[in-house]
């Protein structure tokens, strides 16, 4: 916390007098901008992830699973999306939980409620909007999460889309897994946690320098209000829908997408559609839906992209009616 | 050196972390001149015979070790036996 309080002086004096660009520039407040946020984001990126990554210690695909066994869709979906939150998951992992899953007789509406939780509720987004915007838009990050997942694995399930998941799905039988989150120590569930911290930063720290020069740039040079017409809140009817769309192709990690969702609301962007934005581009990934295609259809794929973009329009509409 | 083990598999789809996992596998047999066969499996009909429902996975002579995460080198020879 100490390191905190001297992160804002120290980037005004980097920018004004080391490198000698005049307070109230364009150049001069987006690298102020710029060397303010990066040791900001960086510093609470390192404390939060230690702390989720011992709370998720306590979580595991296997104990999921275990839990959703009997449960039936509506109740299940909420759940599902609730453990998909908590549950450490890689989207690597989307294949092989989703057979795991719909082999004990989760229903697959369930099932997709999880695998959509999962990504959109990223921890690392999570705390970013908390560090930039506070408790209640981090609040109600996760509650349209939440929102998006329950809604769309729910009309997912009832669409009957079994017929679309691949044969050898349901051939397959899976043996009962190992619980790794049983038994730890809590010197492992550290050292799991100093390991979770270095992996992330060392993944994160282009995305999250990127996402930083982007949303410096467009804090010097972008005039103020510039966007209040297009995304504000006032905008066009038409402006959720597009940004959403205008997101689905972009992947890009959560992490560089806070910052330049904090430079949008900034310019004017109403809330709901730059959280729109930023859950558009976070949690629909064009890996994770290649690798899903092992396991789907392309019709329940295309089906599965579909219903996740209207609900996350929807959201944004909510949103900036309710803000 | 004779090993306990004769068959050490990596589990996962393709990813960057499956790949790490497998290269400190590798390390440690060779290090240790393990005579087993390391391999590496992408296939989920082998990850779900297995139980595997997060990656990376390692499995020694088909009994699953460590699941969703990257083990460190020390760890790999404690479950081998080489330390």
């Amino acid at each position: 916390m100490a390191a905190y309080n001297v992160v804002e002086p120290l980037s005004r004096w980097i920018s004004h007098n080391l490198l000698g660009l005049p307070r109230g520039s364009r150049s001069g407040e987006a690298v102020a901008f710029f060397f303010y946020d990066v040791p900001k984001i960086l510093l609470l990126l390192s404390g939060m992830i230690f702390l989720i990554t011992v709370v998720r210690s306590f979580f595991s695909a296997e104990r999921a699973r275990r839990l959703l066994g009997g449960k039936r869709v509506g109740l299940g979906n909420g759940l599902a999306a609730t453990l998909g939150i908590v549950t450490p998951f890689c989207s690597c992992s989307a294949v092989p939980l989703f057979i795991g899953f719909v082999e004990s007789g989760i229903p697959l509406g369930v099932t997709f409620s999880f695998l959509i939780a999962a990504p959109v509720i990223n921890e690392v987004a999570l705390v970013l909007l908390f560090g930039m915007f506070g408790w209640r838009v981090a609040g109600l990050y996760v509650a349209s999460g939440l929102a998006v997942a329950i809604a769309a694995g729910w009309l997912l399930g009832k669409l009957r889309l079994e017929r679309y998941v691949e044969e050898f799905v349901w051939r397959t039988s899976f043996r009962e897994g190992t619980d790794e989150a049983r038994g730890l120590s809590w010197e492992e569930r550290f050292g799991q946690a100093r390991q979770a911290v270095r992996e992330t930063l060392v993944k994160l720290w282009v995305y999250v320098l990127v996402g930083i020069g982007v949303g410096a740039g467009i804090h010097g040079y972008v005039p103020a209000d510039a966007l209040a017409a297009y995304m504000g809140k006032d905008g066009p009817w038409w402006s959720v829908p597009l940004v959403v769309v205008a997101a689905l192709p972009l992947y890009s990690n959560a992490a560089g997408m806070a910052p330049v969702l904090q430079a949008l609301v900034e310019k004017g962007a109403a809330l709901g559609t730059a959280l729109a934005f930023m859950m558009a581009v976070v949690g629909v990934s064009l890996p994770e839906t290649i690798m899903l295609r092992r396991v789907l259809r392309p019709q329940l794929i295309a089906t599965f992209v579909g219903v996740v973009t209207v609900a996350i329009i929807l959201i944004g509409y909510l949103f900036n009616a309710l803000l | 050196m004779t090993p306990s083990v004769s068959v050490i598999e990596v589990l996962g789809p393709g990813c960057a972390r499956c790949f790490e996992t497998l290269r400190v596998v590798r390390d440690v047999v060779d290090e240790a001149h393990l005579q087993c066969l390391v391999q590496k499996d992408e296939s989920v009909e082998r990850m779900a015979a297995l139980g595997v429902m997060r990656t990376p996975a390692i499995a020694f002579d088909g009994k699953v070790v460590v699941s969703g995460r990257i083990p460190k080198a020390q760890e790999v020879r404690r479950l081998l036996g080489l330390a």
